[in-house]
């Protein structure tokens, strides 16, 4: 964002806030290659939120499962602020949708997005240089410029963006109250968005097999990728921990990671926005979301549904049509 | 002769290979090709040891698995009388000896909490025990400290040597090795060439330098249970403090001091194991009662009981040791960014704000 982005930001974030119940957005983090999110009830707190390629947190998930509770107790609540880049206002969609959210509690500022950065591809590139004492970040144009300890350095955009924002077709939030700063060009297109499924897709089937167990054998059960999913909706039921009934052994095996994984993902199906929260904050670098983008396509070929684009549509899979569209 | 010894970056495939000859060699390496991430893994040939670079999971793995069976059993009939039912069961193995080899002197620390816990009483835990005792831990000086790191704030330190066997220290091409217990000194015999005086003098360069590494803006913490009593009941500040929790486990997961754990009778058929696996106190079911009521139903109870338990339980009952190391793990893989350490500190300065 330039600085009359953010400023226009911060004036809309002002505007807003007296009617508002708490504005979620983001604050700096513990370095300048990090962000957090924040929870805003005075405009002071408000004058702290930013908005940089490390706000990489869908605060639709925040909003959804745990939303700030009223400043007082007893008083009807008041609308929640929340500050969404495209893939997060697609799953503000995909949570009124299915009633998880209601339109009307919501005032949501929408903000394009150029990207946000994948901090491990930064590191592959960057190495020592920007370990500490990194001072600040931003994209300028097609690179994002970092100033370390060690003077300013230069990253091309397309080498150090998360692969979800490579794939991105939404850069520009679909549903919002107010928008902060003009729209940008998305970066992938239709038959791009789903080029990392085809190379799997394409490889031969033992292939295909030995690279998925490769990958979620690094799996250590944090359940990282469920909580940050703004749809995972069984949560504290989830097959993967409940005891009763028992489905899933503590064993650390290739087939309790396997079955973990795969109801994950089949309970996303048609549901899935891609908003890739569960690849990005596994610690172990698997690409879970890679799944749930084969998933997708198959529900857009069969289906002809894609998930969080439009608050009238109903998700096929909650409804019954006995002429099933295209099957 | 100092006993110190020097190995040569090229010839430390060698000596881990001698090494594994006689036990589990446990080194950190790339999780995966083309992954950023490093993870201690066992030496084999072809793994190539990433010395200079925190793994993502502490080493406490080594010594406390992430699963392991604590006994195996078997369900059978009473020959002489069908209608009972005989277990029988099964110790495990003793351990190997291990080494631990390119540990931080943050991970090495770790394993003290284990031990007051594990080793100290009332209830000692044998597994464990004979892991420990039969695990050597070398240790390499640290220069990589970062923004979420806070050693020396907790009473560890980039070149501090307390909970290490051998000390290792990279110079120009290779490494010095030093023996700092008597456990360390075996390992080295005959493991490489007696270090010459320059090789000597460049280590302690190395060793200097990383000591006066300025961290956490030299801020010291002890045991801070005033302080976190006084913020107990104050919901604003937790929900502020962890606004965006997840509620997932990858703070405990990666914690070289978090040990708790859960225990599962895992049975297949007439067969099993009584298993015991990390637990996290960040899971929703890791307070379930069997009534169905859960203590901490949210985010915040659980975080306010992490973070009370490293730098206020912890403390009381264990003559005022943090149960934390600040290796800033926990910092830096959070997938909502919570500082543990930035949170320690505003209770303190809140505290001191009120009086």
């Amino acid at each position: 964002m330039t600085t009359t982005d953010i400023e226009q930001l911060h004036k809309l974030m002002e505007d807003a806030l007296p009617e508002l119940e708490a504005l979620i957005g983001w604050q700096p983090g513990y370095d300048a290659l990090h962000a957090a999110p924040a929870i805003a009830r005075t405009p002071e707190e408000a004058s702290r939120l930013v908005f940089n390629p490390f706000c990489i947190h869908n605060l639709a998930r925040t909003v959804a499962k745990t939303p700030p509770p009223p400043a007082k107790e007893g008083e009807a609540p008041k609308k929640i602020g929340v500050c969404v880049k495209g893939c997060d206002s697609r799953s503000i969609i995909a949570l009124i949708q299915e009633g998880f959210l209601k339109r009307e509690q919501l005032y949501i500022i929408g903000i394009p997005c150029k990207g946000t950065i994948d901090l491990r591809r930064l590191m592959k590139l960057a190495g020592e240089d920007l370990r500490a004492g990194v001072k600040s970040a931003r994209i300028e144009g097609d690179s994002l410029v970092v100033e370390g300890a060690k003077g300013s350095r230069s990253f091309p955009l397309e080498k150090v963006l998360a692969r979800r924002c490579m794939r991105c077709k939404y850069p520009n939030p679909v549903i919002y109250d107010v928008m902060a700063g003009d729209p940008v060009i998305p970066r992938a297109s239709e038959e791009e968005a789903h080029k990392d499924v085809d190379a799997v897709e394409n490889l031969p089937v033992a292939e295909r097999l030995a690279f998925w167990q490769g990958e979620l054998d690094r799996c250590i059960r944090c359940y990282a990728c469920r909580n940050a999913c703004p749809l995972c909706m069984c949560q504290d039921r989830c097959i993967a921990e409940t005891r009763d009934p028992k489905w899933l052994p503590q064993y650390m095996g290739l087939s309790e990671k396997f079955i973990f994984h795969f109801i994950h993902a089949m309970h996303l199906a048609g549901r899935c926005t891609e908003c890739g929260e569960c690849e990005r904050v596994c610690p172990q670098e698997i690409p879970v979301t890679l799944i749930k983008e084969k998933l997708n396509r198959i529900t857009k070929e069969l289906l002809d549904y894609e998930a969080g684009v439009s608050t009238e549509a109903v998700p096929p899979f909650l409804t019954f049509n006995p002429e099933e569209l295209g099957i | 002769m100092s006993g110190k010894i020097y190995i040569s970056r090229d010839g430390l495939a060698a000596a881990m290979e001698k090494l594994s000859r006689t036990m589990d060699v446990w080194t950190p390496a790339a999780s995966a090709k083309d992954k950023w991430g490093v993870e201690f893994a066992l030496y084999e040939p072809g793994v190539k040891p990433i010395l200079d670079r925190q793994s993502t999971l502490s080493p406490k793995k080594t010594i406390f698995p992430q699963v392991e069976p604590l006994f195996q059993f078997e369900r059978t009939k009473d020959p002489e009388d069908p209608s009972k039912t005989l277990i029988r069961l099964k110790d495990r193995p003793d351990a190997k000896p291990a080494i631990i080899f390119g540990a931080h002197p943050c991970d090495a620390r770790g394993f003290f909490t284990f031990d007051k816990v594990f080793m100290e009483g009332p209830y000692k835990d044998p597994i464990y025990k004979d892991k420990r005792e039969k695990t050597v831990i070398a240790s390499v000086v640290c220069r990589e400290c970062d923004d979420a790191c806070f050693c020396s704030a907790v009473g560890g330190g980039p070149a501090e040597k307390e909970g290490s066997d051998i000390w290792i220290t990279p110079v120009e091409d290779g490494y010095v090795l030093e023996a700092i217990t008597p456990k360390g000194e075996p390992i080295l015999e005959g493991l490489g060439a007696a270090a010459t005086s320059q090789q000597e003098a460049a280590a302690a360069k190395v060793q200097e330098e990383a000591a006066q590494q300025v961290i956490a803006g030299g801020m010291k913490m002890t045991g801070e249970t005033a302080e976190f009593m006084k913020h107990f009941e104050d919901k604003a500040f937790w929900q502020s403090a962890i606004a965006g929790c997840i509620s997932c486990g990858v703070c405990t997961f990666v914690c070289p001091t978090c040990y708790c754990f859960t225990i599962t009778d895992e049975a297949r058929d007439t067969e099993g194991d009584r298993l015991r696996s990390w637990d996290s106190c960040m899971f929703y079911h890791y307070t379930l009662e069997a009534s169905g009521h859960n203590p901490r139903p949210n985010n915040t109870d659980r975080y306010r009981n992490r973070l009370g338990h490293k730098f206020a339980y912890f403390p009381e009952k264990y003559d005022g040791m943090i149960a934390c190391t600040g290796c800033g793990r926990c910092i830096r893989n959070c997938p909502a960014s919570i500082n543990i350490w930035k949170i320690a500190q505003s209770l303190k300065e809140q505290a001191d704000a009120c009086m």
